[in-house]
């Protein structure tokens, strides 16, 4: 497969090269058609001057012999013709002769009018350009001038001219060739790069960024290949982190049981402090449970569908915070509801639960004991809005915008004992996504957080 | 024929009624039997009248016949839809028209101007001559290169088979002299028997002649062969065809006519006609018109037809007295004395 510089270069001088054959032949054609138009004028103008010492009367001797004294010197063949039977006078009688005119030559002639001829002359052998003009005297056609020019002198002359121009258009495509060849080049060097860039990111290499030079259709497409490696490479490094987070999250359990249990096995932990072991190797395989779950729901919730039905969502809310009324009294917290219970969403129970189950929880983790957590449900705008307002430790405004990325945490030197894997405001996100719906945080460090989360509501049509 | 029975039956049938097809069928009738004059009033030339003495001019470019009377005032014109190249008069008031591209003769009557008579002659017709004391029209030909000869009430007499080309032609005494215009011979030509007497070594190319009775000779005028044009007049016994002396003119003698004692010759290469005595002495040459073929003499004047200025002349004691216009191409004059 030839580049597509190569092919366009090809196209653009086989363009030229018909352009310039045509322009050749067309040359030619006007060439010959200007040099004949020329020499017909030129012996039109000597035959009138010769036509003009004609007084009338017979043609004499003398002024045949000025004709040819004037032959002599001309660059055209010039002769005057007195002889009747050259001139076709007989015509009515049958001829059995090849007469210089022709009777309808004759008969123009006899009118006073000049015969203009090109072509093959019989007479002479040859092709010609001919002019004959008329020597008449009382209507009497008593003689003529008869002057013509080899045709192949003229195109002889033609050809040299076509020559030139020929060499000229030759040297000319040459040229144009070397300057389409550098044009192309600069042109398609963008295009090369890309190539490159492209080659660069197939082999792993996520920094391959090309140089936009031009705002054209290539600098655009440079453009958006930049933004498209830049893409890529944050979302490589996303998942780079995010698997160095997983592992490093799993990490520790795993060493915490290692750990506790090669002490058991060695029998170095007894009695009480054995079963505290125990009880540390069960909480935290627990957790790693818990944190495979969610991370097998995060990983399925990527490209899960989900099947939605009406439900009333102050039921669902109400039995979610049945759920964690346990962990609130714990704390002895106070969870404060205000619901709309007219309010139906399109949605899945079980997933709309998990929202509400991990924000609540959320705000009961970083609410200080005695809080309370109010969660208000009302209709706006065609949307239902669940407000959870907790009155925790609330959120630094630097970390408000990343408090959703997964393995996100506040605090980060923060332990694992305060706290989830960093993946619960992900999936609520996720879920609200799934959901056509919106997630909002507020927060005011120290005083508390709002978590605002809009839903379509189903409409009555 | 089907198609024909095929229209009238849907004429019928459209035209319900009997009677709106009967006055269409009436109508019709009447359209066609004007067709059908009209028809033959094209065919009707304006009328000579027989005591009418003229001049008639043939020209060929436009072929058409100019009557002109002898002051010259022009009588009639005939416009022919054919290609005449030739015609010539013969008793009780006819004209034989003859075409070299046309397949047959064509006599007209001109006090009626109609076409009485059209014999089949095969193209190729050349000359048309008519023999006074024999009463025969002699018609030659080129494509056969025969001369025919036809009685007065244009049936076949006899045909003979010449040389090449023959064409132009006189008689004297029983005897038809005919040039072969494209070979150099003279035949002589039994009139009664159709036979062949003789054959004369002439130039080629000869076209013209004429029988001077007084000097027993027969003058031949020619355009001369090849590019070299005749400037002779070429004088032969009439009995052995012996070459006797030559008249010098200048180009091309091919129109001759006698008025009493004077032989006039038309040269249509140098446009001048010469006038000459028995014994072929230049008497006088004038230049006249633009290449003359045809001379004719008509009561007290000469007559010259120039081809190329379409113009016939009137002369007069070797003066030009009159010049009227013809139509295009005068290659003949036909002259009626009454």
């Amino acid at each position: 497969m030839r580049k597509l510089s190569t092919k366009i270069w090809v196209l653009i001088i086989a363009y030229l090269m018909v352009t310039i054959v045509f322009m050749y032949l067309f040359a030619d054609f006007l060439y010959e058609q200007f040099y004949v138009e020329d020499t017909k004028s030129e012996m039109m103008e000597i035959g009138e001057n010769i036509q003009s010492m004609y007084t009338g009367g017979k043609v004499t001797d003398e002024y045949v012999e000025m004709v040819e004294a004037f032959n002599m010197h001309s660059n055209y063949h010039i002769f005057a013709v007195r002889n009747p039977r050259e001139l076709s006078a007989c015509v009515p009688f049958e001829i059995d002769y090849n007469t210089l005119i022709g009777p309808n030559e004759r008969r123009i002639l006899l009118n006073g009018e000049t015969v203009t001829k090109i072509g093959y002359e019989e007479r002479f052998k040859r092709e010609v350009v001919s002019v004959i003009l008329p020597l008449t005297d009382q209507k009497r056609l008593e003689g003529i001038i008869y002057i013509y020019y080899p045709l192949a002198k003229i195109t002889e002359l033609a050809k040299n001219e076509v020559a030139i121009l020929m060499v000229g258009g030759l040297l000319f495509t040459l040229v144009i060739a070397i300057f389409v060849y550098k044009s192309l080049q600069r042109i398609m060097r963008p295009l090369n790069e890309l190539q490159r860039a492209v080659e660069q990111m197939s082999e792993g290499d996520y920094s391959a960024r090309v140089k936009v030079t031009s705002k054209d259709e290539v600098g655009m497409l440079s453009e958006a290949f930049n933004h498209m490696a830049e893409a890529i490479q944050r979302e490589d490094e996303k998942q780079k982190s995010f698997l160095a987070t997983v592992s490093h999250e799993l990490r520790t359990p795993i060493s915490y049981i290692k750990g506790y249990s090669e002490a058991i096995q060695q029998q170095l932990l007894v009695g009480k402090e054995r079963d505290e072991a125990m009880e540390l190797i069960h909480r935290e395989a627990n957790r790693m449970e818990r944190m495979t779950n969610e991370l097998l729901q995060l990983v399925r919730k990527d490209s899960e569908e989900i099947e939605l039905f009406p439900i009333v969502l102050s039921e669902t809310i109400r039995e979610s915070i049945k759920l964690l009324e346990g962990q609130a009294h714990e704390k002895n917290i106070i969870i404060a509801t205000n619901l709309d219970d007219n309010i139906i969403v399109q949605g899945d129970e079980e997933k709309l639960k998990r929202i509400f189950i991990n924000v609540i929880e959320n705000a009961i983790r970083y609410s200080n004991e005695n809080g309370k957590v109010a969660i208000n449900c009302y209709q706006s705008n065609h949307h239902a809005i669940i407000e959870f307002q907790d009155e925790g430790i609330g959120i630094p405004a630097e970390d408000l915008p990343h408090v959703t990325e997964r393995f996100y945490r506040v605090n980060k030197a923060r332990s694992r004992f305060d706290g989830g894997a960093g993946l619960g405001l992900s999936i609520v996100e996720q879920l609200v996504k799934l959901h056509d719906g919106k997630l909002h945080i507020d927060s005011v460090l120290g005083k508390g957080t709002l978590v605002k989360i809009s839903l379509p509501i189903m409409e009555e049509d | 024929m089907s198609n024909l029975f095929h229209s009238n039956f849907t004429i019928f049938h459209y035209y319900r009624t009997w009677g709106d097809c009967l006055k269409r069928w009436i109508t019709f009738i009447i359209i066609f039997c004007f067709w059908i004059l009209q028809g033959c009033e094209d065919e009707r030339f304006q009328s000579i009248n027989q005591h009418q003495s003229f001049v008639a001019s043939l020209n060929i470019i436009d072929p058409s016949l100019d009557f002109f009377d002898s002051k010259g005032e022009r009588i009639a014109t005939w416009k022919f839809d054919k290609s005449y190249t030739g015609a010539t008069l013969i008793p009780y008031d006819r004209l034989v028209l003859y075409g070299h591209q046309l397949n047959e003769i064509d006599i007209y009557e001109l006090s009626t101007g109609k076409l009485i008579q059209s014999i089949e002659t095969g193209i190729g017709t050349t000359n048309a001559y008519y023999d006074q004391e024999e009463h025969l029209l002699f018609i030659t030909n080129s494509k056969h290169n025969t001369v025919t000869s036809f009685n007065e009430h244009g049936k076949k007499q006899g045909e003979l088979r010449l040389t090449d080309y023959p064409m132009s032609m006189d008689s004297h005494q029983g005897k038809l002299y005919i040039i072969n215009y494209k070979a150099p011979v003279l035949s002589v030509v039994d009139i009664k028997s159709m036979t062949l007497v003789d054959e004369w070594s002439i130039d080629k190319s000869s076209s013209g002649l004429m029988i001077v009775e007084e000097t027993n000779t027969l003058w031949i005028g020619g355009h001369g062969a090849g590019s070299r044009p005749n400037q002779v007049v070429k004088v032969h016994d009439l009995k052995t065809g012996q070459f006797i002396q030559e008249i010098q003119v200048s180009h091309m003698p091919v129109g001759f006519t006698r008025n009493e004692d004077i032989i006039y010759i038309t040269n249509h290469g140098s446009n001048e006609l010469f006038a000459c005595d028995v014994k072929g002495n230049v008497l006088w040459r004038k230049e006249v018109g633009a290449n003359p073929f045809a001379v004719a003499s008509f009561k007290d004047q000469i007559i010259v037809a120039g081809f190329d200025d379409n113009q016939i002349y009137f002369i007069q004691n070797g003066e030009i007295q009159k010049s009227v216009s013809t139509e295009h191409g005068p290659f003949q004059l036909l002259v009626r004395e009454v």
